[in-house]
């Protein structure tokens, strides 16, 4: 039987200590960057950062050099986050419509007609540029939502590397960045801007 | 393409995940849609500004530095058996060179030796499966709070099983017939302490059970297994080449008449 590149041990000492070090220490602000946009605080998020690491060092000896160690360990930290109490907590409150519309029935939504066109580029790139307002936007996100586009966005991973992390379908990450988007858009156009908010000062 | 470009296509196209001619076209499209091409601006730019405002929390100083002590002392392994046995070697050399002229006494370490390791053994063993039971709970508890749709949905053994084919580096089998009332409802792709397992869900009347299969490892674990953790029955048994674990809340009679089944089919592999 041929074994697949996770089930190939790499056991020699040492070579087992440094190598993880290597791979996983640059990858730390990352994994914390991630772990507290989902956790929505700085202790929580040194827990999953901590237990993740932990849960992969004792499972490194299955991990194959050379194979993807990014995918590998954010989805390690993604499973921590998603059984921990704070996890299962906002998982019970996705809102069913979300999922029912995740499903691909019909495929993805169109932007309602016209929504863009009122508004100019530079009026978009002016609320965009709100830094307070678009971390509001992102603070309010869904999980589900939130993890595909820091992972997307911030990680720089391509679908296929969100879809071997978050576990889902390479249609289904397509689905969730564009309503992740959508989200965004549509909570930034309800905020009133920076500066409307000065001029009310 | 006549139609507006599909939100998930602007967002594919903005991260550039769009290729050949599914690119072409959107980019023909673009040329000749005002609308479309002020919605690709859009989500260009907003991807631009999540990316920057997406960084926002970098990890305290200290934290950092703790974790990379941590895995530098290799300190997270764990299990560590290294560190169990540096503790335990300076206690038995002590002990032997205080009492290690008298004859009787070595027979004494020898035995208290054996005692010993036959005790941590069985404690590491012990250790090992109550991690395994905690992390089965979790991903059931977690499938059960709706973490999405199985990967595979059906009740047909023909289909579950190929299904797993290329993704797993071993197969099993599934029982031709199931005790009444119990169906298959699907399968997943799971993470057992990081190893890849069949996640199989079942239904016994309106229980949900979630069944790990995976390949049999060193350790043992779970070898025959009856036990309760979080108040859900968690069930095991091992074969030759696989560990299969259940946990559920159904009552634990007709979980082992599942698992009966499950086990009776690995025979005839």
């Amino acid at each position: 039987m041929t074994l697949l590149p996770w089930r190939r041990n790499a056991n020699e000492a040492g070579r087992e200590e440094s190598s993880f070090s290597d791979l996983a220490l640059p990858l730390l602000p990352g994994l914390y960057n991630l772990a507290r946009w989902l956790a929505r605080d700085s202790g929580d998020a040194e827990d999953l950062v901590q237990e993740a690491l932990l849960k992969a060092l004792r499972g490194f000896g299955s991990f194959e050099p050379g194979t993807n160690f990014k995918a590998w360990i954010f989805r390690i930290l993604r499973n921590t986050y998603l059984t921990s109490q704070t996890g299962l907590a906002a998982t019970r409150t996705v809102a069913l419509e979300d999922e029912l519309n995740e499903g691909g029935n019909g495929g993805p939504s169109v932007y309602p007609e016209g929504a863009i066109d009122r508004r100019t580029p530079e009026a978009a790139l002016l609320k965009m540029r709100d830094a307070d307002a678009l971390y509001a936007a992102m603070e309010k996100m869904p999980p589900h939502l939130k993890e595909v586009i820091v992972l997307c966005d911030v990680e720089e991973m391509k679908y296929r590397e969100i879809a071997m992390v978050a576990g889902i379908p390479i249609g289904t990450v397509m689905s969730r960045i564009a309503r992740a988007r959508a989200f965004l858009r549509r909570t930034l156009e309800e905020q009133p801007s920076a500066v409307g908010r000065e001029a009310r000062l | 393409m006549t139609s507006h470009l599909t939100l998930a296509q602007l967002a594919a196209l903005a991260d550039g995940e769009l290729a050949g001619d599914d690119l072409r076209a959107a980019k023909e499209h673009i040329d000749a849609c005002l609308a479309c091409a002020n919605r690709a601006i859009d989500d260009w730019m907003l991807k631009t500004a999540v990316a920057k405002a997406g960084r926002r929390y970098d990890a305290p100083a200290e934290f950092r530095d703790r974790m990379a002590g941590l895995i530098a002392e290799g300190v997270l392994p764990a299990k560590s058996e290294s560190g169990v046995r540096r503790v335990s070697t300076g206690g038995r050399a002590n002990w032997a060179a205080l009492t290690g002229w008298v004859a009787a006494a070595a027979l004494l370490i020898a035995l208290g030796t054996w005692g010993t390791v036959h005790y941590r053994s069985q404690n590491g063993i012990e250790a090992e499966r109550n991690a395994l039971v905690s992390e089965a709970c979790d991903l059931h508890i977690a499938m059960l709070a709706g973490n999405g749709p199985p990967q595979v949905i059906s009740s047909d053994r023909h289909t579950v099983k190929p299904w797993f084919q290329g993704k797993l580096p071993f197969t099993f089998n599934l029982p031709e017939a199931l005790p009444a009332d119990a169906t298959l409802d699907g399968a997943d792709l799971a993470y057992l302490e990081n190893r890849p397992v069949a996640q199989l869900f079942f239904s016994i009347g309106k229980h949900h059970v979630s069944v790990f299969v995976e390949q049999k490892n060193a350790t043992g674990v779970p070898g025959a297994l009856h036990t309760s953790h979080a108040g859900f029955q968690v069930a095991g048994f091992s074969t030759q080449d696989l560990d299969v674990v259940a946990v559920s809340d159904v009552d634990p009679l007709r979980l082992g008449e599942l698992m009966n089944a499950l086990q009776q089919s690995q025979v005839h592999r």
